[in-house]
């Protein structure tokens, strides 16, 4: 008996190390949200929804809309691009083009989001290649604006959020037996129908997930919005930014964090909810 | 926009053709085939077009290049290790600081990181669970509140107590950050090593102490090598948290290319942009040889 203990003991001081640094992080999180109830704007002094209440003015509630607007279209677009991507991933057979595809599409995640930014501004900006390419073509008179607004920073989200996407996407795909396709081609089903009747809804748990984590990353993105839309485009992240400074509303930075989180988790629990009762449908049929 | 409709119109136009099952795949294939293409492209244009005009000849960004030269190399490292570069506004400071700080992110978490995949592993996964939800728990949680959460509490301790943290303020965040991606590699390379070898070791005399570190830590190796690199990845790299963060004195490679950059791009900054790249991307072939293909990134 004193054996287990001394070993369970043992267990829990290897594993004490740990806990201890991820106690900053757990602290912080206590201390966000204590913060949002202060009183005070910049410190913790007394119980207040002040600070909550504040975040009902018309400029946080734009940023609150034009987020989810600019979280919904970009999840939108990943999807369609990361359906392709990935039947195309589960297509190749070659372990080299395979690494390669991989890699292609990691990239993003692994790269520094400045960095990448960089590039954007080079393709995006009003002497950058995609205004170049059409003024010489002759389709534009003069360049588009397609830097520091919405546009660019919807192409950055769906870039830098792609492979989370085509990740959760793969794995459905892969489980989806090739059998089913032969047996709807050999029925005379054309691929469109196929892919319509068979492979989306076996894709739709892959789908769900893929949308939520997406959803959720570009609704709390903040580089891409601060780099491509040139603090133009407020989204929360960059309000939030500008809360803290140059507003030094500290505690109401905390409180528009804390919704936040709390419209992200919103929405990953109604994918849940989503994603479960349409696998039970499916279950029933 | 263009490719959100393109995928919705072909839907309804087989049904037109059904006797023609061949046309029907040729539009299904080339669609697919057209926007598995687009994703790819996006994936990697920033990345391709920074590599070609970090080598221009000339002086400013027009695409393509009129001439190849590598005069931009020659004034990133001017930057980085030049005569300009002294004090502490400068790259070769900020340079200094990403380095330190990546190297603590890296030992601390390693270091935390195995004792509790032993931990973990060895108790028969029933704390597996738990240790696993507790420790992704940093990445699920949004980067901005995260920055806004570190520099309430920093900026609350440095005027309660009057504590200083130095580079500490970059790398406890930094830390949180990598513990989620370091447990991952350690607890997969952790899962392999059974306990018949450790329980050998003992019975030929080791103490249990002895055994972890002889045995098990060696066995651990690849995928704590992979953990180290993630976390250095990871830290050199962060830009959201460091940016609530930093101070005049405490600033880190990115933070310095941000402020550098925030009125105009120039071919320098992109030269140096090459370099990371070189680094991240030589760093990640690293693991992927260590492991194998079986690290985890997510």
């Amino acid at each position: 008996m004193s054996t287990l203990n001394s070993g369970r003991l043992r267990l829990a001081l290897l594993a004490l190390p740990a806990v201890v640094l991820l106690l900053p992080f757990l602290l912080a999180v206590v201390f966000v949200l204590r913060f949002s109830f202060s009183a005070d704007t910049q410190s913790i002094d007394g119980f207040s929804l002040e600070r909550y209440l504040g975040l009902l003015d018309p400029f946080f509630l734009r940023s609150v809309v034009l987020t989810l607007k600019l979280a919904a279209l970009s999840t939108v677009i990943c999807l369609v691009l990361a359906v392709p991507v990935a039947m195309l991933m589960a297509a190749i057979t070659q372990p080299i083009w395979r690494r390669v595809v991989t890699s292609l599409i990691l990239l993003p995640m692994i790269l520094n989001l400045l960095i990448q930014s960089y590039g954007w501004i080079m393709v995006l900006g009003p002497n950058g290649i995609i205004n170049g390419v059409l003024l010489k073509l002759g389709v534009l008179d003069r360049p588009v604006q397609l830097l520091f607004n919405e546009i660019g920073v919807l192409v950055g989200l769906v870039q830098t959020a792609l492979p989370l996407a085509v990740f959760p996407i793969l794995g459905s795909m892969r489980a989806i037996s090739a059998q089913y396709l032969e047996a709807s081609a050999s029925l005379g089903a054309a691929p469109w129908r196929s892919f319509r009747d068979i492979t989306l809804p076996l894709l739709k748990p892959g789908l769900i997930g893929a949308a939520s984590i997406v959803f959720a990353f570009n609704a709390s993105a903040f580089a891409v919005p601060l780099l491509l839309g040139g603090r133009r485009v407020q989204t929360m992240g960059v309000a939030i930014r500008d809360m803290i400074s140059p507003m030094f509303d500290w505690a109401g930075a905390a409180a528009a964090g804390v919704a936040l989180i709390a419209i992200t988790l919103a929405t990953l629990m109604a994918a849940t909810w989503l994603s479960t009762r349409t696998t039970q449908w499916q279950g029933a049929r | 926009m263009a490719t959100a409709t393109s995928i919705t119109t072909p839907v309804a136009s087989p049904a037109a053709s059904p006797a023609t099952p061949r046309a029907g795949r040729g539009s299904f294939g080339w669609v697919m085939g057209t926007l598995a293409g687009l994703g790819l492209l996006i994936a990697a244009l920033p990345v391709v077009i920074i590599l070609i005009m970090s080598f221009s000849g000339g002086t400013n960004l027009d695409f393509p290049p009129q001439s190849l030269s590598l005069r931009w190399y020659g004034a990133a490292f001017d930057v980085l290790f030049g005569d300009k570069s002294e004090g502490t506004m400068s790259a070769f400071s900020a340079m200094t600081s990403s380095l330190i700080v990546g190297l603590i992110t890296m030992l601390a978490s390693v270091s935390v990181c195995v004792p509790l995949s032993y931990a973990v592993v060895r108790s028969h996964g029933r704390w597996r669970h738990l240790a696993e939800l507790l420790f992704t728990l940093p990445i699920v949680f949004p980067l901005v509140v995260l920055g806004v959460a570190y520099l309430l509490m920093t900026e609350a301790l440095s005027r309660e107590t009057g504590v200083d943290l130095g580079l500490l303020r970059l790398a406890i965040p930094h830390i949180t950050l990598a513990l989620p991606f370091v447990l991952r590699n350690c607890l997969s390379a952790m899962s392999g090593v059974g306990v018949d070898l450790e329980e050998a070791a003992m019975s030929l005399g080791a103490s249990p102490l002895r055994a972890i570190l002889h045995v098990v830590v060696p066995l651990m190796k690849p995928g704590i090598m992979a953990g180290l690199i993630f976390a250095f990845i990871i830290s050199f790299n962060e830009f959201t948290v460091t940016f609530f963060m930093y101070t005049i004195d405490v600033r880190t490679l990115p933070i310095w290319m941000y402020s550098r950059t925030v009125s105009s791009l120039d071919p320098t900054t992109l030269a140096i942009s090459t370099l990371i790249i070189a680094l991240d991307v030589a760093l990640i072939a690293w693991v992927d040889k260590l492991v194998a293909g079986k690290g985890s990134l997510f």
